[in-house]
């Protein structure tokens, strides 16, 4: 029997808007959960998928493409990669699953959500695609880790990372919530699919993926790839709503939403994928560095994308690319400090070498987050490695739930930005954060960071032991450590001593 | 005398810190607790031998400091309230 052509039946058969006769329309679609912007089913109707695919051809290409991942896994099952990679590496990958492997599930019911409350027919046709995409994520990259387990228990976090109280985690579920899980279709759509898999995800998974392959991690590497190819096909959904958002004159608010999202999701992803680039990844392996990635794929694919669409640059697009090259350098330092607090053993790695390399690729990090080494590496290199660890509690940031830092050394930029609402001070790491908070305070106000917990009677009585095992370090898994245990350092010991001694100790 | 946590920002630091003190503490002992996590595990003293002092922050940077002998209560500091640990010509 013959079979018609795709394009002969397509928009037909997803012509699936009708006039309900027994609720009204706004019972079916309640404004709230559908589209607040009051823009006309009519227009919503309009809505064109940029790529076009049936149940059929899904089905089978996403059949080809598990079979492609899990074959390559294992394939390479028998070999002793994972057991002698090294640590750094795989603290990339521990990272990695324990932030993003639920993660995945959470965007599974944001497509859902677009899937039932859409007025747009493709739209729900799409999201449909995305939902059975994120769910195939979420399973794949948890299937791969629980592998590991028995290599290294901390690989557990893949399954446990979100349902902790871990710092890192928080912070990521409520970026997360805030841009997938609590919006309607029309501006999670705008947040997820567009500020978020548009603009930042290629970061994470090109980069990471070429990271891998260079490791020699052809599973990684391939797994990620895989990944990839939906998100470049669902991530589709955002640009439709949004010119339907612009040409309906809803410009405003769709540029909000993006505003919002885009700096949400840098602030995690800067940690997720620019420690690891800069610092983890050996120095003959590293492909080039995160401020050169998000230059390319972010600071110029992006911004083209959105002035074709009619929209702005983010207001604060210079502060962000100021960002680019302070943020994951901050936090790198930090998490390394306070290391026992994580799931994952980061490495130091800055050795004379690698500092070399940072100041090639930041000019200026020697005399500002280069200072902050000098003094813990200083402290290891007299014998004192248990001085390298940070005692004390940073301040968090009240909306991306991650320490308040900045440039150190004589510029001096670490500062919090504070404001009081209804009686309570709040800090923020920058004007970006504040500036969100600002936009809607009941959204925000009552979440409680780590710290706020210490002192609120949440973590009792708040000594380090306590706040360590509220956060599940010992008891999911141990909590990090150095991952070459401080091998590094020694790098020091051929080159001249230490450039200034410590003062004022 | 009851406990407070205040957020220091101690010069030339990358990070703020969670410093606990106490309404009785006087500003030179607020120093002494922001300087005691800090200096010698990620951070150095700004000017080694001077003493510093403390400031509200703001965004100029030109709070007028504390007095040295000044309490935490006198000061009205405030749970989570930040402030400046510096070095200061006066």
């Amino acid at each position: 029997m013959a079979l018609l052509e795709r394009s002969a039946w397509y928009d037909i058969a997803r012509d699936t808007n009708w006039t309900p006769k027994y609720v009204d329309a706004d019972e079916l679609f309640p404004p709230d959960q559908s589209d607040p912007y009051g823009i006309p089913v009519s227009e919503w109707e309009k809505f064109d998928e940029p790529y076009k695919v049936s149940y059929r051809e899904y089905v089978s290409v996403q059949r080809e493409k598990d079979a492609g991942a899990y074959s390559v896994k294992a394939a390479l099952a028998r070999s002793s990669y994972y057991e002698d990679a090294d640590p750094a590496y795989l603290s990339m990958l521990k990272l990695h699953y324990g932030a993003i492997a639920l993660s995945e599930y959470a965007a599974c019911q944001s497509d859902a959500r677009m899937t039932r409350f859409s007025k747009a027919p493709g739209m729900r046709n799409m999201a449909t695609f995305g939902m059975l995409d994120e769910l195939r994520h979420g399973q794949i990259q948890l299937y791969f880790p629980h592998q590991l387990v028995s290599l290294d228990r901390q690989f557990d976090w893949a399954h446990q990372a979100h349902h902790s109280k871990n710092w890192a985690a928080i912070a990521g579920r409520h970026a997360l919530d805030d841009v997938m899980m609590t919006r309607d279709a029309v501006t999670t759509s705008i947040m997820l699919n567009f500020a978020f898999e548009t603009g930042l995800t290629n970061i994470q998974m090109i980069g990471l993926s070429a990271d891998a392959a260079n490791m020699g991690d052809y599973t990684f590497s391939n797994l990620i790839t895989s990944i990839q190819s939906d998100e470049a096909r669902h991530a589709q959904i955002g640009t439709p709503v949004l010119e339907i958002m612009v040409k309906n004159g809803r410009k405003a608010e769709a540029q909000q939403a993006v505003d919002i999202a885009f700096w949400r999701i840098h602030r995690i992803f800067a940690i997720l994928t620019g420690i690891p680039m800069d610092y983890w990844i050996p120095l003959e392996k590293r492909d080039r560095s995160f401020k050169e990635y998000m230059t390319e794929f972010v600071g110029e694919q992006f911004e083209r994308q959105l002035l074709d669409l009619g929209l702005e640059r983010p207001w604060y697009w210079d502060i962000f690319l100021e960002d680019v090259g302070v943020h994951h350098h901050c936090q790198a330092a930090a998490t390394w400090a306070w290391r026992n607090t994580l799931w994952w053993n980061p490495t130091g790695n800055v050795g004379p070498r690698e500092r070399a390399w940072l100041e090639e690729k930041y000019p200026g990090w020697n005399d500002t987050f280069g200072m902050y080494w000098d003094v813990m590496i200083e402290n290891i290199r007299a014998g004192h490695p248990e001085k390298s660890e940070a005692i004390g509690m940073p301040a968090m940031c009240n909306m991306c739930q991650i320490p308040i830092s900045n440039k150190g050394g004589t510029v001096w930029e670490a500062r919090a930005h504070q404001l009081e609402h209804e009686g309570r001070l709040y800090s923020f790491c920058s004007t970006v954060c504040k500036w969100i908070f600002e936009l809607e305070p009941d959204r925000y106000k009552t979440f409680n960071t780590i710290a706020d917990r210490m002192y609120n009677g949440e973590i009792s009585p708040n000594t380090p032991e306590n706040i360590l095992q509220y956060m599940g370090a010992g008891v999911i898994s141990q909590g990090g450590r150095d991952a070459h245990d401080l091998a590094w350092v020694k790098a020091y010991d051929e080159v001249e001593a230490p450039r200034t001694p410590i003062a004022g100790t | 005398m009851s406990p407070l946590a205040v957020i220091g920002r101690l010069e030339n630091d990358a990070h703020t810190r969670i410093i606990d003190v106490d309404t009785d503490f006087t500003m030179d002992e607020v120093v002494d607790a922001c300087l005691a996590p800090a200096v010698g595990y990620q951070a150095r003293h700004p000017k080694p031998g001077a003493k510093l002092r403390v400031r509200l922050t703001t965004d100029s940077d030109d709070a007028e400091p504390f007095p040295r002998s000044m309490t935490v209560a006198d000061a009205k500091l405030r749970h989570f309230q930040q402030i400046d640990i510096y070095v200061s010509d006066e």
